[in-house]
């Protein structure tokens, strides 16, 4: 659809734009060829819209040849050609028109009065039909950047969403209820504490979207992040929460997937330890083995309760962790659960692989 | 107007404080027990005879609906959970109200007020929830039974069998008998189908028990479970094992 015919206002616009062509035009008939007011008027307005709508043609050569990606001599033929072209049919038409007004007999002449303005006439339709060309060039400027500015904002809503859904994915919505709760009734007895627990929601929430955002993080980043949540779950749940953690200083500057460990420790608490009436502790442990790594969480849990249904979100949790490690290292990873009379013990085994800086690091020292 | 006496049940204890706290403010109300889980909760309903129970849903071996399937004489029942996902189930066992945390105090005093505009109108709490369980959309995974003072959660793979008793079911697991309130039927809607078969009017069988069937006469047979013991099996629950065999 043309840009200027799309919308009725600028359709008004642009014709507004021409009229006060027609008297100029009407001016050059009086003077250039001696025509009567009348006999100008009568033949400058109409030329004058008829040309404006002629012109609206010049945006198809415009889209042919965008002015960024053109050479400019193809540009200039071109737009000369198409003023050429146009200029000349405008001529034509004036010329019709001129010689059917003859027929009326007020008019009686100008036929024969119209032939040396033809050459006044093309050139000035050369000149108004680049004009066109400018414009058309400007519209289309112009909606290409609305519409550049519409796809980045779309982009932009798209990459938030898909942060959101991974967000959303993670977050257990009784988790983050319940901690709401907590702050609210550490608001009333213990300020300092709601305090508390809300920035340490907070550093866990941001620590989801910023794990989430990435592909692998060290073992430390990871372990702070599970600590983050295993704070606030404390809060909750007060002493029936315990937490001992076992992680070699070696196996800290290893990468791992990001939030590979946190379903993980989420099961344990959820699943695990507040399933039982009087709790339990929840074990982490990392430890490298020569090129492996070693990740293990352990928790009691409620012998009475079926583990890992199929289907329950403890079971969907582990199969997302053991598919990402299956497609990030193939056969090199390993997972295995234990589940013995109260014990629940997830075991994960990867290759070790350093981060970055601490490759680095280690290069220096050995030089 | 007349003191309401409340129990709360919520397994974490800044739930419990804020509930507390939150009645302390409000007239003619006594909190006479705040329990840690659903054990205490049947135990202090039992014995306090309170007017309202403010019933926490998740909680460790006894969720909140097992709770009030335990209660012989249930009060009115205020649901306070996390999560919107139980509110349908929570209708469904006439629980006065519905609330999310976190929630202001105002919104537990309206609760309050109807919890008091059913009591004045002489509806007693909710009705002893034997069927209710139907109201869970999912099978059961365990089963919930009270012996007096005692509560025993029994995983449904210690179930061996369920024989229909005049107004209840003897529920045998081991060596044990659990007896329940509930009608064989009722149970039979709530079990995980495949795993129990109604094998006679009678009994409901759990399949991983039997060893074997034998021919009794034309048209019967006889269940023998791994542990010796005898069951009749009618025609149709013959039918029924030999679709599932």
């Amino acid at each position: 659809m043309h840009p200027i015919l799309a919308r009725r206002e600028r359709a008004g616009l642009y014709l507004a734009g021409w009229l006060p062509l027609a008297p100029l035009v009407a001016l050059l008939f009086v003077w250039g060829g001696g025509l009567p007011w009348g006999w100008a008027a009568a033949l400058a307005l109409p030329l004058v819209l008829l040309y404006a709508q002629l012109c609206l043609a010049a945006w198809y050569p415009c889209r042919a040849v965008p002015l960024r990606q053109s050479r400019f001599w193809w540009l200039i033929a071109a737009h000369l050609l198409g003023a050429l072209l146009s200029s000349a049919l405008w001529v034509l038409l004036g010329w019709a028109l001129a010689a059917v007004l003859a027929g009326l007999p007020y008019f009686r002449g100008l036929d024969e009065r119209f032939a040396p303005l033809a050459l006044p006439l093309f050139a000035l339709g050369v000149p108004l039909y680049l004009v066109a060309v400018a414009v058309h060039y400007l519209i289309l400027a112009f909606e290409a950047s609305r519409e550049a500015e519409a796809r980045a904002l779309a982009a932009q809503v798209e990459a938030r969403e898909a942060e959101l859904r991974a967000l959303r994915a993670q977050l257990d919505p009784h988790f983050l209820f319940n901690s709401l709760n907590a702050v609210a009734a550490l608001a009333g007895s213990d300020p300092g504490g709601a305090r508390k627990m809300a920035i340490l929601l907070a550093e866990f929430l941001r620590g989801s979207l910023r794990l989430s955002a990435r592909a692998s993080v060290p073992l430390a980043e990871e372990l702070a992040h599970a600590a983050a949540y295993l704070a606030v779950e404390r809060a909750r749940f007060g002493e029936r929460l315990a937490v001992e953690e076992e992680i070699e200083e070696a196996a800290l500057g290893c990468l791992v997937p990001a939030l590979i460990l946190q379903p993980l420790v989420e099961n344990a608490v959820r699943h695990g330890v507040a399933q039982l009436l009087d709790g339990g502790v929840v074990r982490l442990a990392a430890r490298r083995a020569g090129g492996r790594l070693h990740l293990a969480v352990e928790n009691p849990c409620d012998p009475d309760r079926r583990p890992s249904r199929r289907g329950s979100g403890e079971s969907v949790g582990l199969a997302n962790v053991a598919a990402r490690l299956a497609t990030r290292y193939g056969e090199a990873a390993r997972l295995e659960v234990r589940a013995v009379e109260g014990r629940f013990r997830v075991e994960l085994a990867l290759p070790a692989e350093e981060a970055p800086k601490a490759r680095h690091v280690g290069r220096a020292l050995r030089n | 107007m007349t003191t309401l006496r409340v129990v709360i049940v919520d397994d974490e204890p800044g739930a419990r404080s804020l509930l507390a706290e939150y009645l302390a403010a409000e007239p003619d109300v006594e909190l006479v027990a705040a329990c840690a889980n659903g054990f205490e909760a049947v135990k202090a309903v039992g014995e306090l005879r309170p007017d309202l129970l403010l019933l926490d849903v998740q909680m460790p071996k006894l969720d909140g609906f097992e709770v009030l399937e335990l209660l012989e004489a249930p009060p009115a029942v205020v649901f306070v959970t996390a999560y919107d996902e139980h509110a349908v189930r929570a209708f469904d066992v006439h629980a006065v109200d519905y609330l999310v945390k976190p929630f202001p105090p105002e919104r537990l005093a309206a609760s309050l007020a109807r919890v008091r505009e059913r009591l004045a109108r002489g509806e007693a709490g909710a009705p002893p929830a034997r069927a209710t369980t139907a109201a869970r959309g999912r099978p059961l995974e365990r089963l919930v039974v009270r012996a007096g003072e005692r509560i025993h959660v029994l995983p449904l793979d210690r179930v061996d069998y369920v024989e229909a008793r005049d107004d209840a079911v003897r529920v045998r697991a081991g060596k044990e008998d659990h007896f329940k309130p509930q009608t064989l039927a009722d149970l039979e809607a709530t079990l995980p189908p495949g795993r129990f078969v109604r094998i006679h009017r009678s009994y409901l069988l759990n399949l991983d028990r039997l060893a074997r069937l034998e021919r009794y006469a034309k048209d019967s047979h006889l269940a023998i479970l791994q542990d010796g013991t005898r069951l009749p099996v009618s025609r149709a629950g013959y039918a029924r094992l030999k679709t599932l065999l």
